[in-house]
């Protein structure tokens, strides 16, 4: 277990205590809730996990490494931007897509670029989600105001790791 | 049909990328190799459950302990830094997928908040949402990039929301 695993259960377990608190019927809500959105979750887990893995074998280690590696400063940021923004599927897709992607030798500023380019581009949920809710306007605003953010977060990173020495790479 | 495709079209999509690659994968190393790929997407798995399990039970719990209406009034137009801050604040704290957070929206549209809080809500919760942070990111990617990402990218969704009332595009929210 890692600190962040250990403050997440810790911190379900005080919701979850706040919700019995408010009564049985509240806490019950909680579990049924929690048990339906796992139902819909494993069945994405049982394809996204495989195919992560299966991507991470045959993606060469290193193989990324001239277009977004540690020393592809600007155009890898850039890169990685566009990149992210044409991942396909939620966090349990992405984030072992992600592990790929350090595993073929991208450095730190670009991978910071890449999760920011998926979060906020994400082609997927603006097609299923947020045209269809809030409309093309909305779209239109939004990415407007945020399409520098992404290079923006990479650029900052690529600042940050000239004094802090972060890594990529499960603790 | 469509309601089908909307609803499953992610599954779909990684189910034909995951066959695809594993079939490459079998040409190129055989059936061991093939086994060896499942074997470390099940310890991904185990690694990864508690949080998954913990996640959903916080994100459950705190959509029957919040009401967002009322932070919206904190929200509108008017609300200048203060109330991007807050719609920031609110979207790293709202837990779930985007069939939850995309009607919340509407649901802080119709209480009164106006478009630039509405984009830094639903930036902030896409870019720096507590639950893939916590569930995801942290263990996969390891804590330090984790949190120098999200202290990094945590202050950006509060820029654009000034940017986007700021830009002459005139947003109702849909009935």
């Amino acid at each position: 277990m890692t600190g962040g695993q250990l403050l997440l259960a810790l911190l379900a377990a005080i919701a979850f205590g706040f919700a019995l608190r408010r009564g049985p019927g509240t806490a019950r809500k909680v579990g049924v809730d929690a048990g339906q959105s796992l139902l819909k979750i494993l069945p994405v887990f049982a394809v996204a996990l495989p195919m992560a893995a299966f991507l991470a074998e045959l993606i060469p280690a290193d193989a990324a490494e001239g277009l977004i590696g540690p020393e592809s400063g600007f155009s890898g940021i850039l890169l990685a931007s566009f990149a992210g923004g044409l991942m396909p599927g939620g966090p349990f897709v992405t984030f072992p897509l992600v592990l790929a992607f350090a595993k073929a030798g991208a450095g730190v500023p670009q991978m910071a670029a890449l999760i920011t380019g998926w979060s906020i581009f994400a082609i997927h949920r603006i097609i299923t989600w947020e045209y269809p809710v809030l409309g093309w306007r909305f779209v239109a605003l939004r990415l407007l105001a945020a399409f520098p953010l992404p290079i923006l977060a990479g650029l900052l990173a690529e600042a940050a790791v000239q004094i802090l020495p972060v890594t990529l790479g499960r603790p | 049909m469509t309601a089908f495709f909307r609803r499953h079209a992610s599954l779909l999509l990684i189910g034909s990328i995951a066959a695809a690659s594993g079939a490459a994968l079998w040409r190129r190393d055989g059936l061991g190799a093939l086994g060896a790929a499942l074997f470390h997407a099940w310890e991904l798995f185990l690694f990864i459950a508690p949080s998954l399990v913990a996640g959903l039970v916080l994100a459950a719990a705190l959509r029957q302990l919040m009401s967002p209406g009322a932070l919206a009034r904190w929200m509108g137009a008017e609300s200048g830094w203060f109330g991007l801050a807050v719609a920031t604040l609110a979207g790293a704290l709202t837990p779930g997928g985007p069939m939850a957070a995309f009607p919340l929206v509407l649901v802080l549209a119709g209480a009164g908040a106006d478009r630039g809080a509405l984009v830094a809500y639903i930036l902030s919760w896409s870019l720096n949402g507590f639950q893939k942070l916590l569930v995801y990111e942290m263990p996969l990617l390891g804590p330090d990039f984790a949190i120098l990402r999200t202290v990094l990218t945590l202050p950006m969704p509060m820029l654009a929301g000034w940017v986007a009332r700021r830009l002459p595009i005139a947003w109702e929210a849909p009935k």
